[in-house]
């Protein structure tokens, strides 16, 4: 089936700036453009301060642009109410994190059926989805442990688990092999690229690592809050 | 959410059981101060109305003194039958109370001569409870029971004779002698000292006041009806000289102490509200910057910050059930041990010169102030989250997730 004429990109930044005015101004992104499609295996690279995260949380609603717009499916979000944007990533967005993040207090298969409870799924459902996305990370076998009781790369699985469950349309990862050795971080990438692959899920990841850069499709650089390049790897797809 | 908010709550075990010690203690302490101080106003209510006022009077409006009406009734029939057909009533006697002198062959003193219906003063006071030699009175006898302490003034046993004298109705002095029956020890210095008694028929022949009587005494079967069933006898007797009263017009300064006691107990509640609130609030705000990131992840997964909010309070109001129910098991335990066992009171010591006391308050529970103490306690936990909770709630989850 061929793709409409003029399908909107996935998600779309035009001329975003992000300025923190803590004390002096200091403008972490300087209107940057950028397109991502669905299925997309994108990486944003550059150095640390480059705006590779304020660019992840502009993209991922979790913060506000200073000037421009942030759009998924050509529709704008970046304008959205609280609650809106709230309910806008519980739908379509899902997140990895530097240091896993997942909530202490509940087991593997809790945390990764979180966001199915703000969903209001149903209980039963919920617990099978959940059951299903370990079984994609490879931790079918963990879901009554707690967060301390598994590896940093177990730890890591679940939050993608966690970040896959509800289908979302586009995986946000900010760093995620930064805290892992890289044989571990190496197996992430894989079951990152497993997914891309052969359940379509749009990932955008942030890293400085070159090993991790040269497991994307397509790399967009950051210098000083500014996109410098953007190749796509056609020897990848 | 509760399942999260419960594993929140034990998240610091440690944090989290000071708290509820804190709130459990409080409470326990709450109740047994509202125990205690209904347990004292109720005993000293009972001995009160039970020794010598009764839960409702009537007498004449004119007096000087509520308490000892020093005026007759010539005629207290009318009254008596308003006594005698009201359903509320248990028993009602007529009674005299008049200062005299009573004299024995060493010594004469001045006395506090109550004359009653013996049969019906049995059920109005306690008073026959209080005996210790010899026997109560008994109708149409010249009878006198008194105080150990002022028999042994006047250097008489039982079964010896004593004089009593007091003003007649024409103004002479009017004497009689009296053989005496009975000794009581109320440990009281007033009762046991000032006070004896005597049929009230004697009491009429000696102060040629046939039928008549000074007041009329009234238990009901539920002292809680005293101020409607006076305020009834009171519209039914009409504006004349003679009006009804509960016992809480004319012991008024137990109405007074009870006062007092409830300011105090109030002040002391606020206070440990304080207490326990500043508690929640602290454990709120460490779990707040403790989980500041987490909040930002659950922001980031789609939790809309009202539901931060809420989560917040369901913990805070966790962690209060636990407290509450903690605490109404110390207090109600607190209570029924001193309630079985009673709690020796100087207080009681205090209360003797004027009344029959007892040393020791049998507490007991106030179910009424111990619910509201309870709802209070949890109200002012979940009153404490919500300064941390609404900032939890207005965190950006941008921010929330750099936090460190």
């Amino acid at each position: 089936m061929s793709k409409p004429p003029h399908a909107p990109p996935l998600v779309e930044t035009a001329g975003v700036e992000k300025i923190y005015a803590a004390g002096s101004k200091v403008a972490a992104l300087k209107g940057v453009d950028l397109s991502i499609a669905r299925g997309e295996f994108t990486a944003l690279a550059g150095p640390s301060g480059s705006g590779k995260s304020t660019l992840l949380n502009l993209i991922g609603t979790l913060d506000q642009p200073t000037k421009g717009t942030v759009s998924y499916e050509g529709r704008v979000v970046s304008g959205l109410s609280v609650d809106s944007l709230s309910d806008f990533r519980l739908r379509s967005l899902g997140f990895v994190f530097q240091s896993y993040n997942l909530i202490p207090v509940l087991t593997a298969a809790e945390n990764v059926e979180y966001p199915l409870v703000l969903q209001d799924v149903e209980p039963g459902e919920r617990r099978r989805l959940a059951l299903d996305a370990l079984r994609l990370v490879g931790l079918e076998h963990f879901g009554a442990r707690r967060p301390d009781l598994l590896s940093g790369g177990q730890q890591q699985r679940v939050a993608v688990a966690r970040a896959i469950v509800h289908r979302p349309s586009l995986v946000l990862a900010d760093e995620p092999t930064a805290n892992l050795d890289s044989k571990t971080g190496g197996h992430l990438l894989d079951l990152m690229e497993e997914l891309n692959k052969e359940h379509g899920i749009t990932f955008l990841f942030s890293s400085h690592d070159s090993a991790v850069l040269e497991r994307a499709r397509r790399v967009v650089r950051l210098q000083d809050g500014e996109l410098t390049a953007d190749e796509v790897r056609p020897d990848r797809i | 959410m509760l399942r999260l908010a419960w594993r929140n709550v034990w998240r610091n075990r440690r944090r989290s059981l000071i708290n509820v010690a804190a709130m459990g203690f409080g409470l326990a302490a709450i109740m047994f101060g509202q125990s205690m101080m209904r347990s004292l106003q109720f005993q000293l209510i009972e001995k009160a109305t039970g020794s010598f006022t009764g839960h409702v009077r009537i007498e004449r409006r004119d007096v000087d003194e509520l308490k000892f009406p020093d005026k007759f009734m010539t005629d207290p029939e009318p009254a008596a039958s308003l006594l005698a057909a009201d359903p509320r009533v248990l028993v009602w006697g007529r009674r005299i109370h008049l200062t005299g002198l009573v004299s024995s062959a060493n010594m004469s003193l001045g006395a506090l001569i109550c004359a009653v219906e013996p049969d019906k003063e049995r059920l109005i006071t306690n008073m026959a409870s209080y005996l210790k030699e010899g026997r109560y009175l008994e109708p149409g006898t010249k009878g006198i029971v008194m105080g150990r302490k002022i028999a042994g003034r006047l250097d008489v046993r039982v079964g010896e004779k004593v004089v009593l004298m007091a003003q007649a109705a024409d103004g002479s002095m009017g004497a009689e002698a009296f053989r005496l029956v009975g000794i009581h020890e109320t440990g009281s210095e007033s009762f046991d000292g000032q006070m004896v008694w005597i049929p009230l028929s004697a009491m009429q022949e000696l102060l040629g006041r046939p039928g008549q009587a000074n007041e009329l005494a009234a238990r009901l079967k539920n002292i809680e009806q005293a101020d409607a069933a006076a305020a009834d006898l009171d519209a039914k007797l009409g504006p004349g000289n003679i009006g009804a009263m509960s016992w809480k017009k004319i012991d008024k300064e137990i109405i007074g102490i009870q006062a007092f006691q409830d300011g105090l107990l109030t002040i002391v509640l606020i206070v440990v509200f304080i207490i326990v609130a500043l508690g929640i609030l602290n454990t709120q705000l460490m779990s707040l910057f403790e989980r500041v990131r987490e909040f930002g992840v659950l922001m980031a997964m789609g939790a809309r910050p009202r539901w931060i909010v809420r989560l917040l309070i369901v913990e805070s109001a966790l962690l209060g059930l636990v407290g509450t129910a903690f605490g109404l098991a110390v207090g109600s335990a607190l209570i029924g041990h001193f309630g079985r066992c009673g709690l020796a009171l100087p207080v009681g010591d205090a209360f003797k010169y004027f009344m029959p006391f007892p040393s020791v308050i049998f507490l007991r529970p106030s179910w009424g102030m111990h619910s509201f103490a309870c709802a209070t306690v949890f109200l002012v936990t979940l009153l404490a989250t919500l300064p941390p909770a609404l900032r939890a709630g207005r965190l950006k989850p941008s921010e929330a997730l750099r936090h460190v």
